[in-house]
């Protein structure tokens, strides 16, 4: 489970690749690239450990160190790395089964591509760290697909052939993607406890001098990396990266005012106004695929499995005001797959906010205002345990402009807020009645961890089979057109039977200074710094 | 007091240590969540892999037999590896309490050098107007929010003046004791000021009591100099109590300042404790609290030979 400093809620990895479209783009400058310079870079959380595959952050600082097959660009478009190309269908990198059950897909690998310590970077690690990833003795957060693959091939040192289990549409924004590892270090070794953790070893544009726990990172140049800039110039331009790990959202405000840290990947929106003052600073706002939600328990109280009851709570919540409230950023929705994806249906039934109608509905299925106003059917008052990540500011804030809102139809909600393990108990397990948050989505988006009866993320115990035969055919099909239609139906169904009420898209904040050249945010779950060789420093 | 009666204490605290390591263990155990649960919620981690893991983690075994192990281990200095980062506890700890020791060490000192005399101050002066400044002074740090004191003052020293860093331990790349004194000078300040505000308050009030008493009294009347009726018989005596209260905060110091640690990214035993909590990392978690349950009776300790050096009546035997 990896999560955003900015979005602390997390699916699966296959739920969580998330991507962005740049809506400021800072690039472009004719200017000559300059090499040289350190750039400092505030994070907001506590590294606990640099192997990307264990850690429990999304890999910022790794990001700058290892590298994998393929990488998503800014636009979540699959670019190669360590591949020399994408592949696909077409040019005959990916491979269907006769029957359609299985697929292989064939990478060819970079030559001349070297491990920071100058040993080559062959085929041979691609399979190890199939290998190393699916041991079950390595302990990570992240083992997505690596039980979808069956074998995989080394014929030559620069092909890696991997053979699926089954058709997986979302295999690029799993396991190679991610990172490789170096087979010659890692071989033997335990992965758990091994230096690797400290100091990794990768193929990319730099490489660790110093980790300090709890307080820095320092990322040096990694002299033998394989990019170079269009005059032949080896990449990076720049010296050094140093992460400096600041908890505390002010400080890290001050610290961007003060010149301490010239860049930020998470802004919270209450200091988004005092930043955009600053001269020298550039503030990038990125669609992030996320969407906030609120979900009903369907093993909790009798009423909330009442459509009409849903229904009410629908029409009674305005999200405007939420996105008001938090500075405007967040836009409302009305479906679960956000509007940036063509999928995204634009004729789901909709509920605008009216609470008229929702009093109108819930008089009518028979739930009458009590003495103290709130309302009560068969003796039973409707007053529930509203569940929030603990400390989400953000969160928070819309728990509030929720709360009043029902209480305007009759409805009471408490605040049951969790956080830590506490909170991920109560969410996959379904330790509240009704619960507001937000997924990030992928880039190839899989919902049935959602919504599919039994979904490792469907802690709310919803189950339909109309939806878990649309999602079944969304999920399992390489043809664009047949998962599109699929996942229209699957829409259009989940806003009748409404389990889930989408409030919001959100979008991240990025504060960097204005001397960085060539910056292109990458808000997937790769991080901004997936390919940081081409940043320079304008003197 | 011999050497002997220091001896009867330090054994007398082993079944106490005991009792407090099985209310910890209890209490650790009872809260929702366990270290798993990180994992639980991934669709990749098969649940063979998690039963692998509670396995490994010694997870799987009824609870009386993963304390017993845990406290004999614990005791014996095997205390394990952490589960959120997979290294060494006693390396995690020791790593972060340094730094909680040079922060909360200095800034008790500091405080101590300054609520002492202003208590004594306070009360010497009393209803005087450097009284009632003092005593404005103490009620405006009891009751100001220590996040917000040192929001102001990084918005001060370092974006207006640009003097001091707004936060961390050190300058990357730097190590000299200059650089360590300029990043700790604001959390220390505001740790500092907060406890002196407390602690001169005790100071005024013991004071005060001492101050009106009949032997007091009589050694102005034998015609004492008032210096030496206030430091020599009074202060001694009016010591006491406010020994108790610093000793109690003394062993705090060991616990870490989890908010000033947070606000100046100071990377210190409090913010580890606040991790490990999120993630339910038991092994740390459990050292982390019988570390500071250690200090808490150490320091009990101390204070009762302060009490004996402070005033001669208290003896030991």
């Amino acid at each position: 489970m990896k999560f955003t400093p900015i979005s602390q809620h997390s699916a699966s990895r296959k739920g969580r690749l998330l991507l962005a479209l740049t809506s400021v783009l800072l690039c472009g400058t004719a200017l000559a690239q300059e090499r040289g310079g350190t750039l400092t870079v505030g994070l907001s959380y506590d590294i606990d450990t640099l192997n990307v595959y264990s850690t429990g952050y999304l890999g910022d600082v790794q990001a700058t160190v290892v590298e994998g097959l393929l990488a998503p660009d800014r636009n979540a478009n699959y670019v190669p790395v360590l591949a020399t190309t994408v592949p696909t269908i077409k040019n005959g990198g990916i491979k269907v089964s006769a029957d359609g059950k299985q697929m292989s897909i064939t990478y060819k690998l970079r030559r001349n591509v070297k491990w920071s310590d100058g040993t080559p970077f062959t085929s041979a690690d691609v399979k190890f760290t199939w290998e190393a990833i699916k041991n079950p003795k390595f302990i990570a957060e992240s083992k997505d697909g690596s039980e979808d693959v069956s074998s995989i091939d080394t014929p030559d040192p620069y092909t890696a052939v991997v053979n699926y289990k089954r058709v997986a549409p979302d295999y690029a924004s799993t396991l190679f993607t991610f990172g490789i590892f170096p087979k010659h270090a890692l071989e033997g070794k335990d992965l758990n406890t091994d230096v690797y953790n400290e100091k990794p070893l990768g193929t990319g544009p730099f490489k660790v001098k110093e980790f300090r726990r709890g307080q820095y990172v320092i990322m040096e140049r990694n002299p033998l990396y394989w990019r170079k800039d269009s005059k032949g110039v080896q990449l990076p331009y720049l010296d050094q990266i140093v992460f400096k790990i600041i908890p505390d959202a002010n400080t890290l405000v001050t610290q961007l005012k003060s010149g301490e840290i010239q860049m930020t990947p998470s802004v919270p929106y209450a200091q988004v106004t005092q930043l955009d003052a600053l001269p020298n600073m550039n503030i990038v706002k990125n669609n992030v695929l996320s969407w906030q939600h609120l979900d009903f328990n369907f093993k909790g109280p009798e009423a909330l499995r009442d459509l009409n009851v849903r229904q009410a709570f629908a029409y009674a919540i305005n999200k405007s005001a939420i996105s008001k409230a938090l500075g405007g950023f967040p836009k409302p929705i009305d479906t679960v797959v956000v509007p940036v994806f063509s999928a995204s249906n634009r004729n789901v039934v909709k509920y605008p906010y009216n609470p008229t109608k929702a009093k109108a509905l819930l008089d009518a299925a028979g739930y009458k205002p009590g003495p103290d106003g709130i309302r009560v059917k068969n003796g039973q008052r409707m007053s529930y345990k509203i569940l929030v990540q603990a400390g989400r500011a953000n969160d928070e804030i819309a728990q509030q402009v929720i709360i009043s809102s029902l209480k305007a139809v009759g409805i009471e909600l408490q605040p049951d807020n969790k956080t830590g393990v506490a909170f991920r108990e109560a969410r996959y397990k379904g330790g509240y009645d009704v619960f507001y948050s937000g997924w990030i989505t992928s880039a190839d988006p899989v919902y049935s961890v959602f919504f599919k009866t039994g979904g490792v993320n469907n802690g709310q115990g919803f189950s339909n089979p109309k939806i878990d035969a649309l999602l079944n055919r969304a999920e399992n099909t390489l043809d664009p057109a047949v998962q599109k239609s699929a996942l229209m139906d699957f829409q259009a169904e989940l806003m009748k039977v409404l389990p889930t009420i989408p409030i919001t898209t959100n979008l991240s904040v990025i504060a960097v200074t204005n001397k960085l050249g060539n910056f292109v945010p990458n808000p997937t779950n790769m991080t901004n710094f997936v390919n940081t060789s081409s940043w320079y420093l304008k003197k | 007091m011999t050497l002997n009666y220091l001896l009867k204490r330090m054994l007398g605290t082993i079944p106490l240590l005991l009792g407090v390591s099985l209310v910890l263990f209890g209490v650790l155990h009872l809260a929702p969540g366990t270290p798993m649960d990180v994992y639980a919620d991934n669709p990749s981690v098969s649940q063979e892999a998690l039963d692998q893991m509670k396995v490994a983690l010694g997870l799987d075994q009824p609870l009386p037999v993963q304390y017993t192990k845990w406290v004999t281990a614990f005791f014996t200095g095997e205390w394990g590896y952490s589960i959120r980062t997979a290294r060494p506890v006693v390396t995690e700890i020791t790593e972060r309490l340094w730094p909680t020791i040079i922060l909360g060490g200095s800034s008790f000192f500091l405080a101590l050098l300054v609520a002492v005399p202003l208590g004594v101050l306070s009360a010497v002066r009393r209803y005087s107007a450097t009284d009632y400044g003092i005593t404005f002074m103490s009620f405006l740090g009891i009751s100001m929010p220590v996040f917000w004191l040192a929001l102001m003052l990084q918005l001060l020293f370092a974006v207006q003046w640009r003097i001091l860093p707004s936060a961390g331990m050190q300058t990357i790349g730097e190590n000299s004791l200059v650089d360590l004194l300029r990043h700790l000078a604001l959390p220390a300040l505001i740790l500092a000021f907060a406890n002196v505000a407390g602690w001169s308050r005790y100071m005024r009030s013991s004071m005060v009591e001492v101050l009106s008493q009949d032997y007091v009294r009589t050694a102005k009347a034998k015609g004492l100099p008032h210096n030496k009726v206030v430091y020599r018989h009074a202060l001694r005596n009016a010591l006491i109590p406010v020994i108790t209260v610093v000793a109690l905060d003394f062993a705090g110091i060991l616990s870490g300042a989890v908010i000033t640690e947070t606000i100046f990214a100071w990377p210190g035993i409090g913010r580890l404790f606040i991790e490990s909590m999120n993630g339910r990392d038991y092994p740390v978690l459990l050292a982390l609290m019988m570390l500071g349950s250690f200090a808490l009776v150490v320091t009990n300790v101390l204070a009762d030979l302060a009490y004996a050096a402070a005033d001669p009546r208290i003896r030991y035997d």
